[in-house]
């Protein structure tokens, strides 16, 4: 049978010719892409708290020069006047600068990647501060968040396949109470009982972040000693979130376990582990890699405290003093520090999400 | 299995060979003062001691970088440190000769170009003697002479307890600087400038000592320092300490450590609850005047506190001995003289007949009650009282909320007042912001200190009519004028601007004629009360005898207070040893 070819003299429209993307198409489909404007949001996201905080912390009582002109009235018994004529000579900040001009010369140095010198230690780069100082808070909390991740989703699904049972009773209790708890409370009751009380360890010599006798590097001793003086921050900062990981991982299971598709994976005779893998425990583990990526973001702003307490020379107890000394340029180094790991945290769950949920990628590029 | 038990063998024996070490290390630990200050490790912390943000020993910095002499305040009198002996001479200037055969930890001698190279440096960054100093030479080799525009125990004083600094450290700076005041060179100049950018960013090395200890690199920590005997130091020979340890932290982060025995003397402010515990646990406490204290200053602009006799009335009813043993225990003594001065210094300044007439205020609010009726002020219905101009009495009270003794002391104080009849409010306002607002005029009445750790009753003075009364460009920088009273004052002995009498009281070398000054001043003030003094603070350091053997608590050395500090002349001198 002859086929009509109903286009037949019909005037065939002119192929398109493909040429080159415009700029603007490029700009168009950067637009479009969930990615790229997770990206964006994330730089303008930073450079909205650098700006707020630096008027933020302009607007704090007091100033570098006054905190060290009290200081050296408190300390050396001077008067007023000569502090002040001392505080003048040793610091090059002028309090009564133009703050609008301070901060675009912050803003200038910045985006070349300068942080600036401490304002208290005339001459010391705040990067200099930052690296001496962060490496040992990523290593605490990020040790202390890894455990605590852990053991949390491990318990938290053990709750909830024997929930109502007389261990997710016990273990509900325990959770609570250690979420209730303000994380400084624990280690204050850990130094009091266990270190002063009991004497089961020497408050003094798990003190800073390792044994000075020994050689810093790669080698057994120090790693050991490492790990030891990081022993009570990380086994603080456990304690802390532990009973939140625990309780969030037992809720997220509960209400996995009563979806469809895990009645349908038992009612086909699937093995219990299959289920609990395949089924529960990722769906169930979704939203924690979404709350733990969160966290990272603020290991380095939630040690403060902690680190006080401790004696523990990490970023958090360097922030608390320059916060007491009215350091600006260092608080700012700090603080952008922080701001970037937050946004960087969450801009790495949002696309950890939209990988894992497409839902999300689906529902954002539109 | 053979290989197992060769290994297990050999564990023994390692296990066994440092124990039987760790016995002869035992036989041989150095003996240790364990102290506490708070400092910060580098790159902050470093050894430019003319830099801000230097590692700061406090009171510790002594027994590195000995001072010229220290002020035993029972005495009146100094003792000499790494100087020989020093005086006025007869034309007006100073001399200091140094002692010999004391070398700094680099191996160089102490000699008197070091004092050049202190005090010449000092002018880069404002030392205060400058403004009577109008130079230093060198007499020979181990004396120099403090050319002076003018002259005062207070002078003799900043030469008297400055640090001394190498020269093979601060040589050049020193030789810079020197150059620099020989030519007028001062701050704004662009060669001074230049110096001075070049010496607070300097960061020496090492830190060279003079005195009988020296802080190595390697040994400073995040948690302590350990200093290191300088054998070839100032009285390395007396002192009985090997090494002194200093923990890292303040009050709340040393305080387990001195539960647990581990840090044996601390200078820090403890809560009367957690003195109560050390106590129980043993351990002694060392209460030494630090003769300053809070006291109620009130805006002189604001009726009717500007009244003298609304002032006076404030005092009788405050009972200061509850107010201090509230707010700092056995260590918060109530102020007896209530005249601005530490009631430890009046004794030295003023005569026994004139402390006899001062007005103690002792508690009283029946007297109280009268002297606010003669001035015709009325009770309301609620007990409140109204002044004469029909306004209730009605004020609030700001005090520096992070300062526990002080905030107690203002509660306390409230309390009273309100249970007499005022109606105060207690606001507790960040400590920099509650100073800030003082110095702009921005309270009616506010918790402040009185009194400063110095033996001259002009520090003291200058404390009220100065720090807290907006005077000339300094307190308040021209933009407020503090409590804004009035200096010029009128009271039983005639007429004073009591500014200037306490600038003047330190001054020249007169000595009756300071204390003809200081006597109006101390007179003046109890008449007019500026300021109330509530009470006087007085050290509450623990001191573990068990480990250290030192004077008993009632030693007059204990009277010492400000940069002269009672524990490291002790240590300095030998005064204090091991248990």
């Amino acid at each position: 049978m002859a086929v009509r070819d109903l286009n037949a003299g019909a005037v065939q429209p002119a192929e398109p010719t493909r040429s080159a993307p415009s700029f603007l198409d490029g700009v168009r489909r950067v637009a479009r892409s969930y990615t790229a404007r997770t990206l964006v949001q994330a730089v303008i996201t930073i450079w909205a708290v650098i700006t707020f905080t630096f008027f933020l912390i302009r607007l704090m009582p007091g100033n570098p020069v006054d905190v060290y002109i009290d200081f050296l009235m408190n300390q050396q018994n001077i008067s007023f006047e000569e502090a002040r004529q001392m505080a003048a000579s040793q610091f090059r900040f002028d309090p009564d600068a133009n703050v609008f001009s301070q901060y675009f010369d912050y803003m200038g140095r910045l985006v070349q990647g300068d942080l600036g010198e401490s304002i208290t230690s005339t001459g010391t780069r705040v990067v200099d501060q930052i690296i001496r100082f962060l490496p040992w808070t990523v290593f605490s909390v990020g040790l202390g968040l890894l455990i605590s991740f852990v053991l949390g989703v491990l318990l938290g699904t053990v709750m909830a396949y024997n929930r109502n049972s007389v261990l997710d009773n016990a273990l509900s209790l325990f959770s609570s109470i250690l979420s209730a708890v303000p994380n400084y409370i624990w280690g204050l009751l850990i130094l009091i009982v266990f270190g002063v009380q009991l004497q089961w360890f020497s408050v003094g010599a798990l003190r800073g972040t390792y044994d000075p006798t020994l050689d810093p590097g790669f080698n057994l001793p120090f790693i050991l000693s490492v790990l030891e003086h990081a022993f009570l921050p990380v086994l603080v900062y456990v304690v802390g979130t532990l009973g939140t990981w625990m309780l969030n991982m037992r809720n997220s299971t509960i209400s996995t376990l009563g979806e469809d598709y895990v009645n349908v994976a038992r009612a086909r005779g699937l093995t219990s582990s299959r289920i609990l893998v395949a089924y529960v425990g990722r769906n169930a583990a979704l939203p924690m890699f979404t709350l733990l990526a969160i966290h990272i973001g603020f290991i380095l702003g939630g040690s403060v405290i902690i680190e006080e307490l401790f004696v523990y020379k990490g970023i958090g107890s360097f922030l608390f003093w320059s916060i007491s000394q009215r350091d600006y340029t260092s608080m700012q180094g700090v603080f952008l520090v922080i701001t970037i790991a937050v946004v960087v945290s969450n801009v790495l769950a949002d696309l950890l999400y939209s990988r894992l949920d497409p839902r999300v990628r689906v529902t954002g590029d539109k | 299995m053979m290989k197992n038990l060769r290994t297990l063998i050999l564990l023994a024996v390692v296990v066994a060979l440092l124990s039987a070490l760790g016995g002869v290390a035992a036989q041989d630990e150095p003996t240790q003062f364990a102290g506490g200050w708070p400092y910060q490790v580098p790159p902050d912390g470093h050894f430019n001691t003319y830099a801000s943000g230097r590692l700061n020993m406090g009171i510790y910095q002594d027994l590195m970088e000995p001072p010229l002499a220290v002020f035993i305040w029972a005495d009146g009198a100094y003792d000499p440190m790494i100087a020989e002996s020093f005086g006025f001479t007869d034309d007006g200037n100073y001399t200091v000769t140094l002692k010999s055969g004391v070398t700094w930890s680099d191996g160089t001698p102490v000699t008197g170009q070091d004092l050049l190279t202190t005090f010449n440096t000092g002018y880069m960054i404002g030392w205060q003697i400058w403004n009577d100093l109008e130079s230093v030479e060198l007499v020979d080799d181990m004396t120099a002479q403090f050319n002076l525009s003018s002259q005062s125990p207070l002078i003799e004083r900043r030469i008297l307890t400055e640090n001394l600094r190498p020269t093979s450290t601060y040589g050049d700076f020193a030789a810079q600087a020197g150059e620099l005041i020989a030519a007028g060179a001062a701050s704004g100049d662009e060669d001074f400038e230049a110096l001075l950018a070049e010496l607070t960013e300097f960061r020496p090395e090492t830190f060279v000592a003079a005195g009988p200890y020296q802080l190595l690199s390697e040994n400073i920590t995040d948690a302590r320092a350990t200093l290191v005997k300088n054998e070839g130091g100032l009285n390395s020979d007396v002192v009985r300490f090997d090494e002194i340890v200093l923990w890292n932290g303040e009050t709340e982060t040393v305080t387990p450590l001195v539960s647990n025995g581990e840090l044996w003397y601390g200078t820090y402010g403890f809560p009367p609850a957690t003195e109560a515990a050390f106590v129980d646990q043993g351990i002694d406490i060392v209460r030494g005047p630090l003769y300053t204290g809070p006291g109620l200053y009130v805006n002189h602009t604001v009726y009717p506190l500007n009244q003298v006799e609304v002032r006076q009335a404030l005092a009788y009813a405050i009972n200061r001995e509850e107010n201090g043993f509230v707010s700092l225990g056995e260590s918060g003594v109530a102020s007896e003289c209530m005249c601005g001065l530490s009631d430890n210094l009046l004794p030295v300044w003023v005569e026994d007949d004139v402390i006899d007439e001062l007005n103690f205020y002792d508690y009283d609010p029946d007297l109280a009650a009268s002297m606010l009726e003669d001035l015709g002020f009325t009770r309301g219905d609620d007990g409140v009282w109204i002044d004469d101009q029909g306004t209730r009495m009605s004020f609030e009270l700001i005090f520096p909320a992070e300062f526990a003794d002080w905030a107690a002391a203002a509660e306390n104080a409230t309390a009273q007042l309100n249970e007499f009849g005022f109606e105060i409010t207690a606001t507790g306002v960040q400590f920099q912001q509650q100073q800030q607002d003082v110095y702009d005029s921005n309270f009616e009445m506010a918790i402040r200190n009185w009194g400063v750790g110095s033996p001259f009753p002009r520090d003291a003075y200058l404390q009220p009519y100065n720090r807290y009364n907006g005077q000339g460009e300094v307190a308040g920088e021209g933009v407020g004028g503090g409590m804004r009273f009035d200096t010029d004052v009128t009271f039983s002995g005639g007429e004073i601007n009591v500014f200037d009498a306490a600038v003047e009281s330190g001054q020249g070398t007169d000595l009756a004629a300071q204390q003809a000054l200081v006597t109006d001043l101390v007179v003046s003030f109890n008449e007019v009360l500026p300021a109330i003094p509530l009470w006087e603070r007085y050290g509450n350091n623990p001191l573990n005898r068990n480990f250290v053997d030192g004077p008993a608590g009632d030693d007059p050395i204990f009277l010492n207070g400000g940069v002269d500090h009672f524990m490291t002349y002790l240590i300095l001198t030998g005064g204090i040893g091991p248990a």
